[in-house]
C-alpha cells in the first residue's frame, strides 16, 4: 500500500519535470530574447558567456534599444506588415466565404472537380511556387507594388475548405426558408450564413494573418524596396552576427513576437478547435 | 435580373441555381487560385525548358537545364542535404510531437499552462526563430555554449562547422514545429473515447500494448496529415539558410528551395531556378501521393 503510493509520487514526479524541462526547451529561448531586448547589450553578452541566473534576469533595464528602433525603418515595416496582413484577412474571408458556400450550398456542373483542385492548392504550401509566381508578377510588371504582397495570399483552400465544411453544415430548411421569403442568394450568404460563421471567420482570419505577418520568402523576392519592406525581411535580411547593434535586433524581432501574439492570444481557441477538426477529414 | 425562381431542392447535394449565380460566388477565389497557383506551376513547367540569351531574349533550349543540373556536383550536394534533412527531421518531430501530445493528454494540474508553452513557438516566425537560434547558438558569445560551459561541456561551433550545421538546423525547425504538430496529434488523441483504454486494460492489455492496438490504429488520419504537413513544410525550408549559412560551411545546409533562390537571384539563371522549382514540385507530388496511400488505404 505505502509502497504503490511512493511508486505513484515517483511517477508524478518523474512526468512532471519531463513536463517542465520540455517547456524550458520552448520558452527560455523566447525569455532570454525579451530580456535581452530591455538590457543593455554588453550585459546581455556579459551573462551570456557566463551562465547562470543573471542569463535570464536582467540587472538593468533600459528601454533604449527600443526608443532607437522605434527612430529607425522599424514603423514603416510594422506598418507595412499590418497593411498587408489586415487587407489580406478582409478580402480573404469574403472571397473564400462566397466559394465556401457555393460549394456547401449549390449544384453547379464541374462542382467535384473544382473542389478537387481547391484542396490540391491547400496540399500545395505556397513557398513551392515562389520562383515561378516572381516570374509572373514580374512579367505583370507588379514587383514592388503592394499587389504583389497580398493578392497572391488572398485566396486560401485551407480556409475556403473551412467555410465549405460549416455551411454544409446549416439545415437546408434555413436556406429554403429564406428564398420562400424573397431574398437573393447574395443576401442569404451576407445576412444569415456569415454572421452565423464566427468560429471559422476567427480561425480563418488566424491563418490568413499569420501567414502573412509571418511570410519572408514571398515579400523577400517580390517586394524588397525600402518603402514596401516588411517586418520579418527588414529584421532577418541583414542580420550579421559581427555587427554590434544586436540590442536594436533583440529589440525589433521582441516587437514582431508580441505582436503576432496579440491574435495569436486571442483567437488560438478556435483556431485549434476549427483547423485540428479539419485534419481529420 | 436574377429574380430567381421559387427555391426548389432538387438534387441531395445542393441547391440548382443559374450559372450566373454560381460563377458569381466561385468567380473572385478560383480566378485567384488559377492566377496565383495554377499558372505558376505551368510557367515553371515551360520556363524550365527555356533559357536566356546574352542579348536578353528567351530561347527553347529543351532539356538542357536538367541536365546541367544533373551535371552539376553542387546541385546532388544539394539533393543529398536535403533528403538527409528531411529523412532526420520528419520522424523526428512526429515522434517527439507525438511523446509530447501523450505528454499532455490528460488534463492534470498545470497541464494546460504546459499546452500553450509548447506552442509558444507558433508566435515567432520562421524567419525570427532563425535569428533568435543564430544568436542562441553564436560559438562564442550565445547563450547555449555558455550553459555547455556551466555544465561543465565544451564549446560547440555549431552552424560554423561542416559536421554540425545541418543537426542545428534540424534542432532549429523542431523547436519551433513540435509543438505545433502536437496540436494536431493532441486532437486526435482526445477524440479516443476512454472507455475503450478502460475495456483493453480489464481484458488485460498493458500500456504498451493498447498504444500500438488502440491508441496508434485510431490516430491514422491526424498522422497522416501531420507527415504530409510536416513533410512539404521541411522540403521547402528556407529562411534558416538564407539567414544563418548562405548554403555553408561547404555546402552543408544547402536546401534546395536556397539553390532555388540562389540560381534565380544570385546566378540571374532562371532556367535553372525553374528546373528545380519543377523537381522540388515533382518531389512534393510524389511524397503527398506516398504517404496519403500509405495512411489512408490500410485498415
Amino acid at each position: 500500500m505505502i509502497a504503490g503510493r511512493g511508486l505513484r509520487f515517483a511517477r508524478t514526479a518523474a512526468r512532471y519535470t519531463v513536463l517542465l524541462l520540455v517547456a524550458l526547451f520552448f520558452l527560455l529561448p523566447i525569455w532570454w530574447l525579451l530580456v535581452a531586448s530591455i538590457r543593455p547589450t554588453a550585459e546581455t553578452f556579459r551573462s551570456s558567456s557566463e551562465f547562470g541566473l543573471a542569463t535570464l534576469w536582467p540587472s538593468v533595464v533600459t528601454f533604449d534599444h527600443y526608443a532607437r528602433v522605434f527612430a529607425g525603418v522599424l514603423p514603416r515595416a510594422v506598418a507595412n506588415s499590418l497593411f498587408v496582413a489586415l487587407s489580406t484577412v478582409v478580402a480573404g474571408i469574403l472571397v473564400c466565404s462566397l466559394a465556401g458556400f457555393a460549394f456547401a450550398v449549390f449544384e453547379f456542373p464541374l462542382k467535384r472537380p473544382l473542389f478537387a483542385l481547391v484542396l490540391l492548392t491547400f496540399m500545395m504550401p505556397f513557398e513551392s511556387i515562389v520562383i515561378p509566381l516572381y516570374v509572373l508578377i514580374r512579367a505583370l510588371e507588379w514587383s514592388n507594388t503592394y499587389w504583389a504582397l497580398i493578392l497572391p495570399e488572398v485566396a486560401s483552400g485551407l480556409v475556403i475548405f473551412l467555410f465549405r465544411q460549416f455551411f454544409a453544415g446549416i439545415p437546408k430548411e434555413l436556406y429554403e426558408a429564406a428564398r420562400v421569403d424573397g431574398a437573393s442568394w447574395f443576401q442569404i450568404w451576407w445576412r444569415l450564413t456569415l454572421p452565423l460563421s464566427g468560429p471559422v471567420v476567427a480561425a480563418g482570419a488566424l491563418v490568413l494573418f499569420v501567414h502573412q505577418w509571418d511570410a519572408f520568402f514571398w515579400p523577400l523576392v517580390a517586394a524588397p524596396s525600402a518603402e514596401l519592406v516588411t517586418v520579418q525581411v527588414a529584421i532577418a535580411r541583414n542580420v550579421t552576427l559581427e555587427v554590434a547593434n544586436w540590442g536594436e535586433l533583440f529589440a525589433s524581432a521582441s516587437t514582431a513576437i508580441l505582436v503576432a501574439m496579440i491574435p495569436f492570444l486571442l483567437l488560438q481557441r478556435w483556431y485549434v478547435r476549427t483547423v485540428g477538426l479539419a485534419s481529420e477529414r | 435580373m436574377p429574380a430567381a425562381p421559387a427555391p426548389r431542392s432538387s438534387s441531395p447535394s445542393g441547391f440548382r441555381v443559374p450559372l450566373v449565380v454560381a460563377f458569381a460566388f466561385l468567380a473572385p477565389a478560383l480566378g485567384l487560385l488559377f492566377l496565383f497557383r495554377v499558372v505558376p506551376i505551368a510557367i515553371a513547367l515551360f520556363g524550365s525548358l527555356t533559357g536566356t540569351k546574352l542579348t536578353g531574349e528567351t530561347v527553347f533550349v529543351g532539356l538542357a537545364n536538367f541536365r546541367a543540373l544533373v551535371e552539376d556536383p553542387s546541385f546532388w550536394r544539394s539533393l543529398e542535404v536535403t533528403l538527409v534533412f528531411n529523412l532526420v527531421v520528419n520522424p523526428l518531430q512526429i515522434v517527439c510531437a507525438l511523446a509530447l501530445a501523450l505528454l499532455v493528454r490528460r488534463p492534470t494540474r498545470f497541464v494546460p499552462a504546459f499546452r500553450t508553452a509548447y506552442i509558444a513557438p507558433m508566435t515567432v516566425s520562421i524567419a525570427l526563430t532563425s535569428v533568435l537560434w543564430a544568436i542562441l547558438l553564436e560559438p562564442t558569445a550565445g547563450p547555449v555554449n555558455g550553459l555547455l560551459r556551466a555544465l561543465g561541456f565544451a564549446p560547440q561551433p555549431f552552424f560554423r562547422s561542416e559536421d554540425q550545421a545541418l543537426a542545428s538546423l534540424v534542432l532549429l525547425a523542431s523547436w519551433k514545429g513540435v509543438g505545433y504538430w502536437m496540436l494536431f496529434l493532441l486532437a486526435g488523441l482526445l477524440r479516443i473515447p476512454e472507455e475503450l483504454h478502460e475495456a483493453a486494460a480489464i481484458d488485460g492489455a498493458g500500456p504498451l500494448a493498447r498504444f500500438f492496438r488502440i491508441t496508434l490504429p485510431l490516430l491514422r488520419r491526424p498522422l497522416g496529415f501531420v507527415f504530409v504537413a510536416d513533410t512539404t513544410a521541411n522540403f521547402l525550408l528556407f529562411a534558416p539558410v538564407y539567414v544563418i549559412t548562405h548554403g555553408g560551411p561547404n555546402g552543408a545546409t544547402s536546401l534546395l528551395m536556397f539553390e532555388a533562390y540562389q540560381a534565380a537571384f544570385t546566378y540571374l539563371d532562371q532556367g535553372r531556378s525553374l528546373a528545380i522549382s519543377v523537381l522540388v514540385l515533382a518531389i512534393l507530388a510524389a511524397t503527398v501521393t506516398l504517404q496519403l496511400r500509405l495512411f489512408r488505404e490500410r485498415g
